[in-house]
């Protein structure tokens, strides 16, 4: 699949944004007077603020965008549909749940306002995802590895970020950073287990595509069941090239996975466990593991292999 | 009702004629609109078709076949297209024809990935998802004598490989044809219940094996020694 950069900047803008968001209601909800409440409230609205990002960014992909109020039209069969429903729900609830939390006012209002944004943050999250892991033909996409993935992700780089802004108005306290450790090693699971996963899966080939197991044989009783592209029919590129024809060789997916899993793991877990806390320092590794998530996301679209390229020429998914 | 089309394999030679005509009746036709050509006289041409003819070679040599496979929408029974679409643009009529309605289309490619054919193609100058449209303007258009009521595809067709009907009709041509000759859908493993059928080649005659060829070369010089035979 071709990468395209609106959309990483989207999952993964709106993936931190909404971890992040959630979690400082719950923290807010669970643990209160453990964090600062400057920096509960100040996370919250980061954490919107990105979702808003993230959205913007995703209209950037669309090519007719004066349509996209109708994408709330078919909530009962479509996950794109049921994400922007959700979305659309999750600014007021949240917004409101910030402005009383900035206020500072105390009471069920605001405890069941957190509830709500954490509830509904947490559906985004999940149709996002789902948006990617129901599409069959991209066998490397449909799993139950890509959500829990992009559950797992958003939560650590808003954990990252929660923990920033926390240090920034007062020390963090050590719960946070081990939750924020437990959330990240969880990651880095999936993120390996992804990979496992989708390296034993079962290709479609170009054979089975085209029906050579139905008919579609060369001439003698013997032939060899196996077929090769010839000629793909046009002489320049199509859409179809274009959106689906992006190949990456394995080598370089091998050093952008090492790249991904130093910057977006490796390093913000060594600076949990052995960290010195200030703000600034936080901030980056809070940036860091963004930016490894950011190759994260660029790779899980290049690794993707639609079955439209087994009709291009390609022996296998 | 499943209205689609049937392709027969051992026939289609491959000459484009079906995708040019479909490009060209698109060209005048309401349902989408015409198919945008981005650059078509300059240096790196391309542009929206449909129909797509690939070429392949099944087998090893010598025992291989050349096989022109053109594909355009299935027409499924239960298309993810029409599943995935945010704004319903992407609709499943009662007849069987799956068609993306312009007007609500916001151009979000999501329908391009869930399809597993590559049936659904952005037209960058339009901004919409445009499609195989199974002629709907043709099929039903009263002011076309009946035998003209088929999509430009079938009739465009030099060697007749295409058919158009209802494959929920057990009368129909498509259907005898596929039932005939076993005629398949194409991974229907992934459960979208494609409508559109392919006829796979027919099995040629054996090739004479090596033993054959010795026999009857052995009757043949046999036949010049006869003294039975004046010369």
């Amino acid at each position: 699949m071709k990468p395209a950069f609106s959309i990483i900047f989207f999952t993964v803008a709106s993936g931190a944004g909404l971890g992040l968001l959630s979690l400082a209601a719950l923290f807010d909800v669970l643990a209160a007077g453990r964090l600062p409440p400057q920096a509960l409230w100040r996370g919250a609205l980061l954490g919107l603020v990105l979702v808003a990002a993230g959205l913007a960014s995703s209209t950037l992909h669309l090519a007719n965008p004066k349509n996209a109020w109708l994408s709330l039209a078919r909530v009962r069969t479509s996950w794109l549909s049921r994400e922007a429903a959700l979305a659309v729900l999750l600014f007021p609830l949240a917004g409101l749940y910030v402005a009383l939390s900035a206020r500072g006012s105390a009471g069920f209002a605001r405890v069941l306002l957190a509830l709500v944004t954490a509830a509904i943050s947490w559906g985004v999250l999940v149709c996002t995802a789902m948006i990617y892991a129901s599409l069959k033909p991209i066998r490397q996409w449909h799993t139950a590895w890509t959500p829990v993935n992009y559950v797992l992700l958003g939560h650590w780089s808003g954990a990252l970020l929660l923990a920033a802004i926390a240090a920034a108005y007062g020390s963090p306290p050590r719960s946070l950073a081990m939750i924020a450790g437990a959330i990240g090693w969880l990651a880095l699971a999936a993120k390996l287990g992804y990979w496992h996963a989708t390296s034993r899966g079962t290709p479609t080939t170009l054979a089975h595509a085209i029906g050579v197991d139905q008919g579609v044989r060369g001439a003698g009783a013997s032939a060899a069941a196996r077929a090769r592209l010839l000629d793909v029919g046009h002489s320049r590129g199509t859409f179809l090239t274009r959106e689906f024809g992006f190949a990456l060789a394995q080598r370089h997916a091998n050093v952008l996975r090492g790249v991904a899993l130093v910057l977006g793991f490796g390093l913000p877990l060594a600076f949990l466990a052995w960290g010195n806390g200030r703000w600034e320092v936080t901030l980056s590794i809070a940036a860091c593991c963004i930016i490894g998530l950011l190759v994260e996301r660029w790779l899980f679209f290049a690794e993707a292999r639609h079955t439209v390229r087994l009709f291009h020429g390609d022996a296998r998914t | 009702m499943k209205l689609g089309l049937l392709t027969d394999l051992d026939t289609c030679v491959g000459c484009h004629a079906c995708a040019a005509a479909c490009k060209e009746w698109n060209a005048s036709s309401k349902v989408s609109g015409p198919l945008s050509d981005y650059d078509p006289f300059g240096a790196d041409p391309s542009g929206v078709w449909l129909n797509r003819v690939r070429h392949f070679e099944v087998g090893e040599y010598p025992a291989s076949k050349t096989v022109n496979f053109p594909m355009s929408c299935l027409h499924c029974a239960d298309a993810a297209c029409v599943t995935v679409c945010p704004t319903g643009a992407s609709y499943k009529r009662a007849d069987g024809i799956v068609l993306v309605d312009q007007d609500k289309c916001m151009g979000c490619n999501l329908c391009a990935w869930a399809c597993p054919y590559g049936a659904q193609e952005l037209d960058e100058v339009q901004g919409t998802m445009k499609k195989c449209t199974l002629c709907v303007d043709r099929i039903y258009d009263e002011l076309l004598p009946p035998e003209d009521r088929q999509p430009a595809c079938v009739l465009a067709c030099p060697t007749h490989a295409r058919m158009f009907g209802d494959f929920d009709d057990p009368d129909s041509d498509v259907s005898k044809a596929t039932a005939e000759r076993g005629g398949f859908a194409l991974l229907p493993e992934l459960g979208y219940a494609p409508v559109n059928r392919y006829l796979p080649p027919r099995a040629p005659p054996p090739v004479v094996g090596a033993d054959e060829a010795k026999a009857l070369l052995e009757r043949g010089l046999a036949s010049l020694a006869s003294p039975a035979i004046r010369r």
